[in-house]
C-alpha cells in the first residue's frame, strides 16, 4: 500500500472561524492520508467537522475571518494558501465535490445539460455539439432514463435522486480522481440512496477514482468504505479500517455511535447505549479532550491533558483515548 | 394485543383527498388498522406514501375524505367543536422539527403548561408541581432550565419538551411523527430511550411513523408498511423483518443500510421511483416496480388478506407462496 503514492495527505489541518464570540475551532490538527482508488468514510454528529475539514480539502472557505493552518497535497498540489486561480486549476479535474442538497447546487434557472456542459466547454476547453454530446454521455453514465431528452429539463422537473444523479455527472465532467460527497443520499429516501451508492462505488471503480464519503448515517460507510475517519469536536478520535473501527473500536465515543444507532437485525425494544448530554460548543472546548465529559470512563487525566492518536495494534488503525475500551479477541485473519 | 380486545384505536377505509375536482390526489386511498391498547405501532413508507397525512387525520390536523376513526370506540370523524377539542385531549402528536414545534419566545414552564392552562385541570401550586414533575421525566431540570425560552434549547431538548407538552394531559395515544429523525445518532438513542421508559410509566399507545426502518423496529411491536396512499403489508416487528411478505417491504429492508460492514450489501435494488399519487397505476399500486408483477397485478387491486396470525398482506403473489412452488 505504501509504495503507490498517495492521492492526499492532510498534515495537522486546523480550520479556526474567527467569531464575534471568539474564534471556533471548527477543525483542530486533522492528519490522514488517502491512497488512490480507495473510499474513505469521515464520520460525526452535526457539529463535528466533518463538513468544514471536507471542504477546507477542497480549499471553498472563505478568506474573510477563516484561518488555516496545516497542509493538503492533493496528487502533489498544495491547496492551503493557493490563490483561487490556481486553485480553479484543480477543481473539477482532480477534485470534484457533491454536496447534500442537490436542488441547491444546481441553478434552477439553467437546463441541467447546459449545466454540464459548461464545466466541459470552459475546463476542457470543448466545442458547443461535442460538449453537448459529452453531457448526455454523462447523464446516460449516472443512470439518467432517455438522456437526450433530460438535456433539456429543468432541475425542478426532476425528482431528488434524479438531480443528485444530474450533480454526480456535473462533478465527473472533468474526470476528477477524488470525489468529495457530503452527505449524497441524506434527505433521499432508501430505495433512492441505495440506488445512488450503488451508482456511486461503480463510477469510483470505472473511473479509477478516489471517494471520500462524508456522512452522519453509520449505515452508509458500513458497506460502502475501506477506511473510516470517526470526529469529535472537530477532532479524528479514531481512524483505521472499516473494520477495525466497527468490531474492534477502542474509543468510547466509537462505541456510542455504534452501540446507540438502532439496527434493523435487533429485537423489537432493544435498549439502545444511550451517552448522556450533547457535543460541546466548539468556542469553549474542555481542556482536555473534548469527549471526557460525557464519557464513562474519564478520570482527572481526561479532563486536564488532551489525548493524541495513539496505535492500536491492527495496522493503520489509531485512536485518541486515555482509558481506551479493552482489546477485544481479533477473529484470525 | 390478541384480537380478542377491544382496538383502542380503529380505522377503517380512511381516504384522504387534497386538491379540486379536476386534479385529485389522493394521498390516503382506503386503508384500515387497528391500535392495541398499550402496544406501539410503526407506521413506515418512502416520503409521499401518506404516512404522516394518515397521522394528521387521526388528529383532524387534515380532514379525512372518507372512512371511518374510532378512538376508545367513539367515531370521531364526524365530532366538531367542543367534542373535538375533548377528544384531542385523548390523543396528542409529536412532530420532526422540535424546534418550529415550539414558540421560541416562551418560557420552557408554560409552553408545558399551555394544555393545562386551556383545560384549567390544574391550577396553582398544583400546577406548578405538575409541570415540574413532566419536565424531570424527560430530564429537564426544572428549576435551572424552566424559566428558559425555549430558543435556548438544542434540537434534542426542545424534543424533550414537546413529550412533557404532549403527556400533561395524559393522553392514551401518542402520533409521533418522525420525532427523531432530525436528531444525531447519540441523541436520538436518549429520546428512543426516553420514549420507551414513558410509554411504560404512563401506559402510553403509540403511533410511530418514520421513514428508518431501523428505528421503526426498535420501537414498534407491530409495523404497517405504506406505498402510494395504500397499506400493503401489516404484521409483528419480528416476522415483518425477518419474513416479509410483499415484495415492496422485502425491497425496502434491502435498501436499509445496516451500521454493520458484515452485513450483506443490498443484492436487488429497486430501480425507478415511485409513480405519481396524481396518477397512480391501476391494480396493484406497486405492479411498475415490482419484478413478480402479472397482467392479474394490473387489472385487479389486491386487498389485505391476513396469511398468519396478525400478518396481513396485500399481493396477489406474496413471496412465500412464491418460493413454495
Amino acid at each position: 500500500m505504501s509504495q503507490k503514492q498517495k492521492l492526499l495527505v492532510v498534515k495537522d489541518l486546523a480550520t479556526t472561524f474567527h467569531t464575534p464570540s471568539g474564534p471556533l475551532a471548527a477543525v483542530g490538527g486533522v492528519s490522514f492520508e488517502l491512497e488512490q482508488n480507495e473510499t474513505l468514510g469521515i464520520v460525526g454528529e452535526s457539529g463535528s467537522g466533518k463538513t468544514v475539514l471536507s471542504r477546507t480539502i477542497m480549499g471553498l472557505q472563505p478568506r474573510a475571518n477563516v484561518e488555516v493552518r496545516g497542509s493538503v497535497l492533493l496528487n502533489g498540489f498544495e491547496v492551503v494558501g493557493a490563490s483561487e486561480k490556481e486553485k480553479r486549476s484543480i477543481w473539477g479535474l482532480e477534485v470534484a465535490m457533491i454536496f447534500q442538497d442537490p436542488m441547491t447546487s444546481l441553478n434552477p434557472v439553467m437546463r441541467v445539460g447546459k449545466q454540464i456542459d459548461e464545466i466541459l466547454r470552459v475546463r476542457l476547453g470543448m466545442d458547443r455539439p461535442a460538449a453537448k454530446a459529452k453531457a448526455i454521455e454523462l447523464l446516460d453514465l449516472v443512470g439518467i432514463p432517455s438522456p437526450a431528452e433530460r438535456y433539456d429539463v429543468f432541475p425542478g422537473e426532476l425528482s431528488g435522486g434524479m438531480r443528485q444523479r444530474v450533480v454526480i455527472a456535473t462533478a465527473l465532467a472533468g474526470s476528477p480522481k477524488l470525489l468529495m460527497a457530503d452527505e449524497p443520499t441524506t434527505g433521499l429516501d432508501v430505495t433512492i440512496q441505495a440506488q445512488i451508492l450503488n451508482l456511486l462505488e461503480e463510477l469510483k471503480e470505472r473511473m479509477k477514482m478516489s471517494v471520500v464519503l462524508v456522512t452522519h448515517d453509520l449505515g452508509v460507510v458500513a458497506t460502502r468504505t475501506s477506511r473510516i475517519i470517526v470526529m469529535y469536536a472537530g477532532r479524528i478520535v479514531e481512524m483505521g479500517s472499516t473494520r477495525d473501527v466497527f468490531y474492534h473500536h477502542r474509543m468510547p465515543y466509537t462505541r456510542a455511535l455504534l452501540e446507540g444507532s438502532p439496527k434493523v437485525s435487533n429485537p423489537s425494544h432493544t435498549r439502545l447505549l444511550a451517552i448522556p448530554g450533547r457535543p460541546p460548543n466548539l468556542l469553549n472546548l474542555p481542556k482536555g479532550c473534548s469527549f471526557a465529559p460525557r464519557c464513562s470512563f474519564a478520570t482527572d487525566r481526561c479532563h486536564e491533558e488532551r489525548p493524541e492518536l495513539e496505535a492500536a495494534g491492527a495496522p493503520d488503525h489509531t485512536f485518541a483515548c486515555w482509558n481506551p475500551l479493552p482489546v477485544k479477541e481479533r477473529a484470525s485473519a | 394485543m390478541s384480537d380478542t380486545t377491544q382496538p383502542l384505536l380503529k380505522v377503517r377505509d380512511l381516504t384522504i383527498t387534497f386538491g379540486s375536482r379536476r386534479h385529485q390526489l389522493s394521498a390516503v386511498a382506503g386503508i384500515s388498522f387497528d391500535i392495541y391498547e398499550g402496544e406501539t405501532l410503526g407506521l413506515v413508507g418512502e416520503s409521499g406514501c401518506g404516512k404522516s397525512t394518515t397521522g394528521r387525520a387521526l388528529m383532524r390536523i387534515v380532514e379525512p375524505s372518507s372512512g371511518t376513526i374510532e378512538l376508545e370506540g367513539i367515531e370521531i370523524t364526524t365530532k366538531k367543536g367542543k367534542d373535538l377539542r375533548n377528544l384531542r385531549t385523548r390523543m396528542q402528536m409529536i412532530f420532526q422539527d422540535p424546534i418550529s414545534s415550539l414558540n421560541p419566545r416562551r418560557r420552557v414552564k408554560d409552553i408545558v403548561a399551555e394544555p393545562l392552562d386551556c383545560w384549567k385541570t390544574v391550577e396553582g401550586a398544583e400546577r406548578e408541581a405538575l409541570v415540574d414533575d413532566l419536565l424531570s421525566k424527560v430530564g429537564i431540570d426544572p428549576v435551572a432550565y424552566g424559566e428558559r425560552y425555549a430558543r435556548q434549547f438544542s434540537g434534542g431538548q426542545c424534543q424533550r419538551i414537546s413529550i412533557a407538552r404532549s403527556l400533561a394531559m395524559r393522553p392514551k395515544l401518542l402520533i409521533c411523527d418522525e420525532m427523531v429523525s432530525a436528531l444525531d445518532v447519540s441523541v436520538q438513542a436518549q429520546i428512543l430511550n426516553l420514549l420507551e421508559d414513558l410509554k411504560a410509566e404512563y401506559g402510553l399507545t403509540l403511533l410511530f411513523i418514520a421513514h428508518d426502518l431501523a428505528v421503526v423496529k426498535n420501537v414498534s411491536d407491530r409495523v404497517a408498511v405504506m406505498y402510494l396512499g395504500k397499506i400493503c403489508e401489516i404484521g409483528p416487528s419480528d416476522t415483518l423483518y425477518e419474513s416479509p411478505e410483499h415484495p415492496y417491504t422485502k425491497f425496502l429492508l434491502g435498501a436499509a443500510l445496516e451500521a454493520d460492514p458484515g452485513s450483506p450489501v443490498h443484492g436487488e435494488v429497486l430501480s425507478g421511483e415511485p409513480p405519481s399519487p396524481l396518477n397512480p397505476p391501476s391494480g396493484c399500486r406497486f405492479r411498475t416496480r415490482c419484478p413478480n408483477a402479472t397482467d392479474k397485478c394490473a387489472n385487479e387491486e389486491p386487498q389485505l388478506v391476513q396469511i398468519a396470525t396478525g400478518h396481513q398482506v396485500a399481493c396477489h403473489y406474496p413471496l412465500s407462496t412464491l418460493t413454495r412452488k
